[in-house]
């Protein structure tokens, strides 16, 4: 299956799916102008992968520095359907990276780790300056 | 015109600007552009006030002021989880106005626009920065949006976060364009209790004024 990659721009999302690989992961700042246009395909590409029988182990890195309240929602989205997979026996691990002395991010990370009960979450840590 | 809303008003009304209006139609001949404007900046300068932007508001203004806010703020030294806080409060202001502002226009321009209006103003006040928007809404709509800002005056910080995860695992409701939790993520970042209020425009239409402190 091919990868999903969409550079990011100002206020959309890298995006870097690597589905032979099993590593997703997803970079940068996420307002967009249109959530369900730009979200839409990563769906439908991440729907696709998932749905294969191969069962592989899945990493998922959340990268994000800052995301809006629309992109939250979709956010959400792509972590159930990880945690359906994982449900259903499929390894997933996620690592949510927060820059250092960003409380609101760390506390973003609790609130979507919450109902996570098959996929594994770990939150990481990353030097200050990333990005603005 | 109420009293909060006029503290919040920026462009005033206010004596300086009601002066100038009478001393031009007493002398016509009277070279009062600059002075007119002056006295615009001079109140704005006085409040604190960094940016204001009144008119048609766009995604592509949002973009803009946003980066430009970041860059003000990075000159200043502020913290890459400052700048975030204050830039989150901004742009789901912005997204409110764009999306809920029931004075609009739209059409196409070789491609599809979509204009808003409504006001932004961000400033610093006793040490903190503050945002206000300002759009007009239907009086239909006003006691629900009402209820929603009373509901989030009245929690704490730990009521704040329970209704976001609440609310992050539910569907947006009807008529919601984006999620409905651009408003409690507003409340969420902000150091101070939110103020609004409302300033009734005639049978339809209120202006509505919502100001956060960060």
């Amino acid at each position: 299956m091919d990868s999903l990659i969409i550079p990011a721009t100002g206020r959309t999302p890298g995006v870097s799916f690597d589905f032979v690989g099993g590593h997703l992961r997803m970079t940068g700042e996420s307002y967009p102008d249109d959530v369900a246009g730009f979200f839409g395909p990563v769906f439908d590409a991440l729907r696709g992968y998932l749905s294969c029988p191969d069962g592989g182990p899945i990493r998922f890195d959340m990268e994000l520095l800052y995301f809006n309240s629309s992109s939250a929602k979709a956010l959400m989205n792509i972590l159930q359907m990880l945690e359906t997979v994982a449900k259903a026996g499929r390894p997933v691990t996620l690592t949510w990276c927060v820059e250092e002395n960003d409380e609101s991010m760390r506390e973003l990370g609790e609130d979507f780790a919450e109902d996570l009960r098959h996929v594994v979450f770990r939150m990481r840590e990353i030097p200050a300056g990333g990005g603005p | 015109m109420s009293r909060l809303f006029k503290r919040l008003w920026p462009f005033g009304l206010g004596s300086e600007i009601v002066g100038v209006c009478q001393a031009l139609t007493e002398n016509p001949a009277a070279p009062m552009l600059a002075q007119q404007y002056a006295a615009i900046k001079r109140d704005l300068d006085d409040k604190g006030i960094l940016f204001s932007f009144s008119g048609y508001l766009s995604e592509g203004i949002l973009y803009s002021l946003g980066e430009a806010l970041r860059e003000k703020m990075a000159l200043e030294e502020a913290d890459g989880p400052t700048i975030r806080r204050v830039f989150s409060v901004f742009v789901e202001q912005m997204q409110n106005i764009i999306r809920y502002s029931a004075e609009k226009m739209s059409g196409r321009a070789g491609h599809p626009v979509e204009l808003s209006a409504g006001m932004v103003t961000i400033g610093m006040e006793d040490g903190k920065v503050f945002i206000v928007c300002g759009n007009t809404v239907r009086n239909g709509d006003v006691p629900r949006l009402k209820q929603r800002l009373d509901h989030l005056k009245s929690l704490d910080r730990n009521g704040i976060k329970s209704y976001y995860r609440e609310q992050l695992r539910e569907d947006p409701d009807d008529g919601s364009r984006g999620a409905t939790l651009g408003l409690i993520e507003i409340a969420r970042r902000a150091s101070d209790p939110i103020d609004y209020d409302f300033d009734a425009m005639d049978a339809d239409r209120s202006f509505f004024c919502l100001k956060v402190r960060v």
